[in-house]
């Protein structure tokens, strides 16, 4: 899988996350991947319904040690 | 940009008063499905934080201009976001200070009874749907199944004027994290628990099998034995100077416990037949039974605490009625549904196997409480 944009959002609390997600993704055209690393729980469980709500696509979720990597398709 | 905050104690208030609010929730809709504030007649929409990101949305359309708004999310933080997004629309917004987080780690204390030589308290974690006591009697004070933020009761025993002697827990807590042992220590109390409850607890605990009747000041507590109980094996209710029954997990005002988080529903729940149609099938239907739980804030009653005389429960439950053995056992081992979260890791920390800090037990305790369950 080719990662257009990866962002780093680690250490950041709700709601910056989203915020960064939503910047890189607009930078992003259409098909292009963005991997975002969160370690704030209350963000992560939000990640599903956000993309949803913007109609991107979820391709990969993993969790390690309280680090989640989200795979976002535009 | 500085924002209104309102502590949660001062939101309760409001909603208790009924004055004209809504709580605009900003947390996933799964969130806010799961738990949220509730109460009589409150006014409640739930909009996700991230909504308000977009550009010129209208999201806010539907807000109205003259109410006051109260913005509610996890821990507070997103909700000023969208704070400042309304303010800037010409809205009275206030953010809820820490969120749902705050929310639930709020106690509102209601007095049940006063009396010549007793007085009762009952401690309400509204966010949880837990509920505590606070006995007081002649300068003395039991507290029952109390919360793991122990200084509500120490600062209460202050008010009042009285020395905590005796800190009960009912029963090993699957849902919420026991303030009881930290309690009793901070009181310099006796910590009474079962000890069938306690396999491999490294805690200081006096064994309730060995003690059936306690004094506190002038009031007798007895310890009602029920020797397999419903809800875990080695469950008791307290029946207060035999007036009021303290009734744990056990039996709720609008329903019976679950008998299902030993993975023995079944069996289980042939105890608590037998609690029901044998152990207080002989206690008068004018007993106040107060449970640890509460399942909807209609339980609250006119009196602004959540309890019912026995008669009434008896009368509103149906499965209290019903004396087939193999009917009540169907009835009340298929309505458990969902476990609460976490339950294997809170049953380890009150027994004192597992330690968490105080950050970790917020997270552990988070969400809806899913002990009581409604038997219709």
């Amino acid at each position: 899988m080719e990662i257009n944009l990866k962002v780093d959002a680690t250490g950041l609390a709700c709601p910056m996350p989203i915020v960064k997600a939503k910047k890189g993704m607009e930078s992003l055209s259409a098909g292009q991947i963005m991997l975002i690393e969160t370690t704030d729980k209350g963000s992560a469980s939000d990640f599903p319904s956000w993309v949803n709500r913007m109609n991107y696509q979820l391709i990969k979720t993993e969790e390690a040690e309280g680090l989640y990597r989200f795979f976002v398709q535009k | 940009m500085e924002h209104r905050l309102i502590t949660a104690k001062a939101l309760h208030e409001m909603i208790d008063r009924g004055q004209d609010l809504l709580v605009l929730d900003v947390r996933s809709e799964q969130a806010y499905k799961d738990w949220r504030i509730q109460g009589n007649a409150l006014r409640s929409v739930n909009i996700p934080y991230f909504e308000f990101l977009e550009e010129g949305e209208v999201v806010s359309a539907d807000l109205p201009q003259n109410t006051e708004i109260i913005i509610v999310c996890n821990r507070g933080n997103s909700a000023k976001m969208v704070a400042e997004a309304l303010t800037n629309k010409g809205f009275s917004v206030q953010v809820l200070d820490g969120g749902m987080e705050a929310w639930s780690q709020f106690y509102h204390a209601v007095e049940v009874v006063e009396s010549a030589g007793l007085k009762l308290i009952q401690f309400n974690r509204l966010g949880k749907g837990c509920l505590s006591y606070l006995v007081i009697s002649e300068g003395q004070a039991l507290v029952v199944d109390p919360g793991r933020h122990v200084r509500e009761y120490l600062l209460a025993a202050e008010r009042e004027g009285v020395k905590i002697t005796h800190v009960l827990d009912t029963h090993l807590h699957a849902d919420h994290i026991s303030g009881g042992a930290q309690l009793a220590q901070a009181a310099e109390a006796d910590y009474f628990i079962s000890r069938s409850e306690m396999d491999g607890s490294t805690l200081s605990y006096q064994a309730l099998e060995e003690n059936r009747n306690l004094q506190v000041g002038s009031v007798q507590v007895q310890i009602l034995a029920l020797p397999t109980p419903g809800h875990t094996p080695g469950s008791v209710s307290v029946l207060v100077d035999g007036r009021y029954l303290l009734s744990g997990d056990t039996i709720f005002v609008g329903g019976l416990g679950r008998p299902d988080l030993g993975g023995k529903a079944r069996e289980w729940a042939q105890s608590l037949y037998e609690t029901v149609f044998q152990t207080i099938a002989n206690l008068s239907d004018e007993v106040l039974v107060l449970p640890t739980h509460f399942a909807d804030i209609a339980e609250i009653n006119a009196d602004g605490y959540v309890g019912a005389t026995l008669g009434a429960i008896r009368q509103n439950n149906e499965i209290m009625r019903t004396e087939d053995r193999e009917q009540f056992t169907d009835k009340v081992a298929g309505a458990s549904g969902a476990t609460p979260p976490n339950y294997e890791q809170i049953v380890s920390i009150n027994r004192g196997i597992t330690h968490v800090d105080a950050g970790q037990a917020t997270e552990l305790e988070t969400g809806p409480n899913r002990c009581a369950v409604h038997h219709s």
